[in-house]
């Protein structure tokens, strides 16, 4: 039955804009949530056809800790990730830290300005190694 | 002090929409760790000063390994999800809480989640096409209609993230800090990707078969941050039993599980369960991508550890199937146990390698092993389920051991486990519990 359904909608042709579809889909982009169980209202009338788009999920993400390198921290690891993959780790010591920075930028290519790596090491070092947490 | 810790915390959850519902304690009463003597009462909890009351709860453990059963992220609420445990919110990693270990299949909604990259698909299925191309005679271009209609198969089976438990790990490692909830067991519905490759006509020269998620990351092409992809021998086991599936639990895959199509792979770890698949490419060359020549692979050891000392040189290979283990869900030690009053031991065990033959249990630090009894057998993939009544004699602290054995003949053991990325963690679990006394005579 539900096999069929999917069936069905597959042959379906893609709908024209429909005005309870806006062309700005909210699932985009991550948004703000406002309510109570977590779903924007907006996904809970869904539109029929074909297209499933990907769906907003609601971000969580702890501030970091104030000091010196946080802003290019903020900037370079947020690229690709929530800096809530920083604030989740353990202790690290300042060799671990300085590893994992040129891991995300030797291994998945972080665009990080060589000068910049320093300061971003020294931060993490500070406020999420052994000494401080 | 526990609720404490959380207490503060409160308001801010309340500002910020209520997605997020605070733990109150991290649930449930650490367990033991293995190889220590079990305290007079559960470890202490996290010093004060890891709290900014009025702020953020405890986002992190260790430098010792985390204690408690989960790990130790808010509850959050996604789509098409129940309340699960945050790791991660971009890309999405969520944890399944412990009380869903006590049944075979675990509901979809409750189901852990873990993606590498952030960006999810936007799927149109009247232009997604399921592509099997490489080295093969026929490529194929198949609608999700013609996919629909190929023969079906079903199979029950444990999908676990291959750093399930990571946080155990000492010295601690980084990667997502999961604790023992990064698992699950699903009926998953879909074609034989064996019988896909089939259809298209492998190549004699051909060796293994990729996958692609079409789910997508910012950094840039030619890197694991820009894109998903995991291979599989052609030659081997590995796709005996593997499916293309696009239902789970009986219902279409919800996004966050890999809409359209997802690689089920029974018996492997989650990392070859490609999510959200475009493309097949049948390789004549080993893949050299990133998310196997450089992640996911374990020491070439005979159970996958190493040392910190010996962690660069050591020879890897990429991991593969699941070890035996474990999971007790209850009693989870939150409460005190009466003694003289029987308490109902259940969990779940599985493994890659062979299906579940026996799970055992202690209450006396392995001086005496007992046999529990196993629930209805899904399957050598699937998640066993076990119970056995313990009626604690006295009062006192007690710790609860369980230990289950696969086919193959293996079985848990207290041995050291320590690699890298934080792979393939089955040492026995434990948990200690406190048994109150009945009081005497009035």
């Amino acid at each position: 039955m539900i096999l069929a359904l999917l069936i069905a909608c597959a042959q379906t042709p893609t709908p024209a804009a429909s005005p309870a579809a806006p062309a700005a889909a909210p699932a985009a982009t991550p948004v703000a949530i406002a309510d109570p169980v977590g779903v924007p209202q907006v996904l809970a009338a869904p539109v029929a056809g074909t297209a499933f788009p990907a769906p907003a999920t609601p971000l969580h993400t702890p501030p970091l800790a104030e000091g010196d390198g946080k802003d290019k921290v903020a900037a370079y690891c947020s690229v690709c990730h929530a800096t809530t993959y920083i604030t989740m780790q353990p202790p690290l010591p300042p060799e671990k830290w300085k590893a994992e920075v040129e891991k995300m930028v030797n291994a998945y290519g972080a665009q990080v300005p060589e000068a910049e790596r320093a300061p971003i090491i020294a931060y993490l070092s500070a406020h999420y190694g052994p000494d401080r947490r | 002090m526990e609720r404490r810790r959380f207490v503060g915390i409160l308001g801010l959850g309340g500002l910020a929409g209520a997605v997020l519902m605070r733990r109150s304690a991290a649930s449930d009463t650490p367990p033991a760790t293995p190889s220590d003597t079990p305290p007079a009462a559960p470890p202490a909890a996290p010093p004060e000063s890891a709290t900014v009351l009025g702020g953020e709860p405890p986002a992190f453990t260790g430098p010792g390994p985390n204690l408690w059963w989960s790990s130790v992220g808010p509850y959050v609420a996604h789509p098409q999800k129940l309340p699960l445990i945050q790791l991660t919110d971009r890309p999405v990693q969520l944890e399944t809480p412990r009380a869903y270990f006590a049944q075979a299949i675990t509901p979809t909604a409750a189901f852990f989640v873990r993606w590498h990259l952030p960006n999810l698909p936007d799927v149109d299925l009247a232009s997604y096409r399921l592509r099997v191309q490489g080295a093969v005679e026929h490529p194929l271009t198949l609608s999700m209609a013609e996919v629909l209609a190929l023969p079906a198969m079903e199979v029950t089976a444990v999908n676990q993230c291959s750093g399930n438990s990571r946080s155990r790990f000492q010295p601690r490692v980084a990667g997502g800090q999961w604790g023992n909830g990064a698992c699950g067991c699903a009926t998953w519905r879909g074609v034989s990707l064996r019988a896909l490759l089939e259809r298209a006509g492998v190549r004699p020269t051909a060796v293994q078969v990729q996958l692609h998620g079409m789910d997508t990351g910012n950094g840039p092409e030619g890197k694991g941050s820009h894109a998903y992809a995991k291979s599989l021998d052609l030659a081997g086991d590995a796709l005996d039993h593997a499916v293309l599936a696009y239902a789970m639990n009986g219902e279409p895959l919800p996004a966050l599980h890999g809409f359209p199509l997802r690689l089920v792979v029974p018996g492997y770890f989650s990392t070859y369960w490609v999510k959200a698949v475009g493309a097949i490419d049948v390789l004549e060359q080993p893949d050299d991508g990133f998310w196997m020549k450089t992640a996911y692979r374990l020491p070439d050891t005979p159970n996958g550890g190493t040392t910190p000392a010996e962690a660069a040189t050591v020879a890897t290979k990429p991991i593969g199937t699941m070890p035996v283990r474990s999971l007790l869900a209850n009693p989870d030690g939150q409460t005190k146990l009466l003694a003289g009053c029987p308490v109902t031991l259940r969990g779940v065990a599985f493994s890659g390698r062979g299906a579940i033959t026996r799970v055992q249990w202690s209450v006396d630090e392995g001086a005496t092993w007992n046999t529990a009894a196993l629930g209805a057998d899904l399957g050598p993939f699937a998640f066993r389920t076990f119970e056995a009544s313990w009626t604690p004699p006295h009062g006192g602290t007690f710790v609860i051991a369980i230990r289950a054995h696969d086919a193959s003949g293996a079985e848990q053991t207290d041995d050291p486990l320590w690699n890298g990325g934080g792979y393939g963690w089955n040492r026995i679990e434990r948990q200690t519990v406190v048994v109150a006394d009945a009081g005497g005579a009035a």
